[in-house]
């Protein structure tokens, strides 16, 4: 930055004002696999709005993917104040006149501002335009961040005890600071494959509020001394694609990548890869395999990729939540948070932010999101590498290390855990890359074991130990920790050969 | 799109168009996953020829890019058939009914298949329809709709 005006007011400053009525339509994925268009039109909704001269916004999910087909109306006061309300399930019917009533200028309302400002806060109410995201508060900590040295962004970082959300929680800092002590060019990685069954909130993320992706790279960048950036997304995530290419041509178009906003001899360079399939391409190592042209297998780890990364040169790998939360390190409240992914035998399915420091208990969120307790036998977490929580376990606080990636599947009193078990062992199988003998013969010979009518656990359990000992990458490592946990947690379900 | 032929008569045409689609993507072995997906985007999948052209262009010897290409499990190396329903069939969804679904569809054998995880947990039970729509919240009755409707279009058109 050449000088201290601030760039971000100078673009907000040139802005025209909106209108003060707004509907704004929530079709993300999840809209659109509810058909939000045609819905909104048949129930009349889309006719309101324009009789009331109310502008029309197509966004995103808000994360209440339970409340899709949705829409929200929003009016601005005077103050600049918003009145919103959402309106949610709108396939089963829409009272126009309440919705008349907020879209209505003329009508009175008591102002309601949630005054959020986590990693969601911005989900459902951008209407994929620069300037919203800027008038939402976007790139604003970079312009903070910008006026320090690196130094003490690493100290931030590692005070803040962030970890990577991508499931394994290395301390974020510690790896920021191992790559840029090591001789550049340096190359930053975000890992947007998301391949895990039962987690969709990168998705989400990508869909919703693509700049807070952009804004926590470029702090990444700074810091680190970035030269590259590679953005490797889920091939099958059409939409995050779309949006995060839309949201960094808009960057790039408005300055933000460019001299007027970064600080002095600071390029930025973010180019954008699509994955095409395979859960084991969510894995860095193959994730640098999979940039550099060659078959997406793992590498021998050590060397780090902090050390050799791509090309051999040192490399951050973050997830795209591990960057996003970046930027919400430097406000006060609230502290950092995770993403989960919530379904399953559950009222409100969708993505939910919970408090990242263990203040919050299972039982406290899943009555938070509408569980019956009583009907929920216990939890799967993290999908075909997690582990179980019974019902008994629910008054324990949510540890991140125990999370994986966020993703929570509810069970329910007629689930069968041998099934699931057995439903997670086969996608290890199909999903194994080949390249190592223990996860290749393991995991299918695991899935066999299994199926039997009396499963032998000695041989299961000894399997799973190799399998967890000499793979390559940790798809073998814990293809069978679901198996173990459900083992352990469900002895019953479970006839032993040996017995 | 109309899935390449090299029996075709715009065959040639095609691939002498993917040629120049390639050149502007740097000719490195960085650029071999998204080759692909630019021969897959143009062609609807990657028949040999398309593979020979992309390691002419990016100078990897033939074999090693078959390797990688076989595995991704999204590059189709067989002309694709069109018209089937895809059932999800993720944790989520199988707990949600996706054997209903499954039951449903399967009144009209060929038009069924199964999917692993389309990472839309949160509507479950979900299916991929026979335009490459997803449809989520399905019901049996929904599906047999559908059908009907499908079956409609076709005899009107």
């Amino acid at each position: 930055m050449t000088s201290q005006q601030s760039f971000l007011k100078t673009i907000l400053d040139e802005s025209s004002k909106h209108s003060i009525a707004k509907l704004f339509i929530h079709k993300g994925t999840c809209g659109d696999a509810t058909d939000i268009v045609s819905v909104c039109e048949k129930q009349g909704i889309i006719e309101l709005a324009m009789s009331l001269n109310a502008e029309i916004i197509e966004t995103s999910c808000d994360g209440r993917c339970w409340a899709a087909p949705s829409v929200t109306a929003q009016k601005i006061d005077d103050g600049g104040v918003s009145y919103s309300r959402r309106f949610d399930r709108i396939d089963l019917g829409v009272k126009l006149k309440e919705l008349a009533e907020v879209l209505d200028l003329s009508t009175v309302h008591n102002v309601f501002d949630d005054g959020a400002t986590g990693l969601t806060s911005r989900f459902g109410q951008l209407d994929g335009t620069f300037l919203a995201a800027v008038e939402h508060g976007a790139y604003g900590v970079a312009e903070k961040v910008f006026r320090q040295d690196q130094k003490s962004i690493l100290s931030k970082i590692e005070e803040s005890k962030l970890s990577g959300r991508g499931g394994a929680h290395f301390p974020t800092g510690l790896k920021w600071r191992l790559a840029a002590q090591n001789e550049g060019p340096r190359y930053l990685v975000v890992n947007a494959e998301e391949g895990e069954p039962g987690v969709f909130k990168d998705r989400h993320l990508l869909e919703a509020d693509p700049h807070r992706l952009i804004e926590g790279i470029l702090i990444c960048c700074y810091a680190v001394g970035v030269e590259k950036t590679f953005v490797y997304i889920n091939g099958q995530a059409h939409k995050g694609i779309e949006s995060f290419m839309t949201a960094l041509e808009q960057a790039q178009n408005s300055g933000i990548t460019g001299p007027k906003f970064l600080p002095e001899k600071m390029a930025v360079d973010i180019e954008v890869r699509a994955g095409a399939g395979g859960y084991v391409c969510g894995e860095e190592s193959v994730i640098l395999n999979s940039i550099e042209g060659e078959r997406p297998v793992p590498r021998f780890k050590p060397p780090f990729a902090t050390d050799e990364g791509l090309w051999g040169m040192p490399t951050v790998i973050n997830n795209v939540e591990t960057l996003a939360a970046v930027t919400t390190l430097w406000q006060d409240f609230p502290p950092p948070t995770k993403l989960v992914s919530l379904s399953g035998n559950i009222a409100r399915p969708g993505v939910y932010e919970i408090p990242a420091d263990g203040t919050l208990s299972w039982n406290g969120f899943l009555l938070s999101v509408g569980a019956e307790l009583q009907t929920v036998p216990a939890i799967l977490l993290g999908g075909p590498s997690g582990t179980f929580v019974t019902r008994e376990k629910f008054d324990e606080q949510i540890e991140m290390k125990n999370i994986g990636a966020g993703g929570i599947f509810v069970l329910s009193p007629n689930s069968s855990i041998k099934e699931i078990t057995n439903s997670l062992a086969g996608y290890n199988e199909r999903e194994s890359c080949g390249e190592c003998t223990p996860c290749r013969e393991g995991t299918i010979r695991l899935t066999q074991l299994l199926q039997q009518e009396t499963v032998n656990l000695k041989k299961v359990e000894e399997l799973i130990e190799v399998m967890e000992e000499a793979s390559l990458c940790m798809l073998g490592g814990m293809a069978g920790r679901p198996v173990k946990s459900a083992i352990e947690n469900f002895p019953a379900t479970w006839i032993s050969a040996e017995q | 799109m109309i899935p390449f032929d090299v029996t075709a008569d715009d065959a040639g045409d095609r691939l002498a168009n993917l040629e120049k689609q390639l050149l502007t993507l740097p000719s490195r072995k960085s650029y071999l996953l998204p080759a692909f997906h630019m021969a897959q985007e143009y062609l609807d999948w990657l028949p040999r020829e398309s593979i020979l052209v992309i390691a002419s262009h990016l100078r990897i010897p033939l074999s090693e890019v078959y390797a990688t290409a076989t595995a991704y499990s999204e590059l189709r190396l067989e002309k694709p058939e069109y018209g089937a329903w895809y059932v999800c069939t993720g944790v989520a969804c199988e707990a949600a009914g996706a054997q209903r679904i499954i039951d449903a569809i399967k009144i009209v054998p060929e038009k069924f298949g199964r999917t692993d995880c389309q990472f839309l947990c949160s509507l479950a039970p979900i299916c991929t329809d026979h335009r490459g729509k997803i449809l989520g919240r399905l019901t049996e009755n929904r599906v047999r709709a559908l059908f009907l409707e499908d079956s409609g279009d076709q005899q009107t058109s």
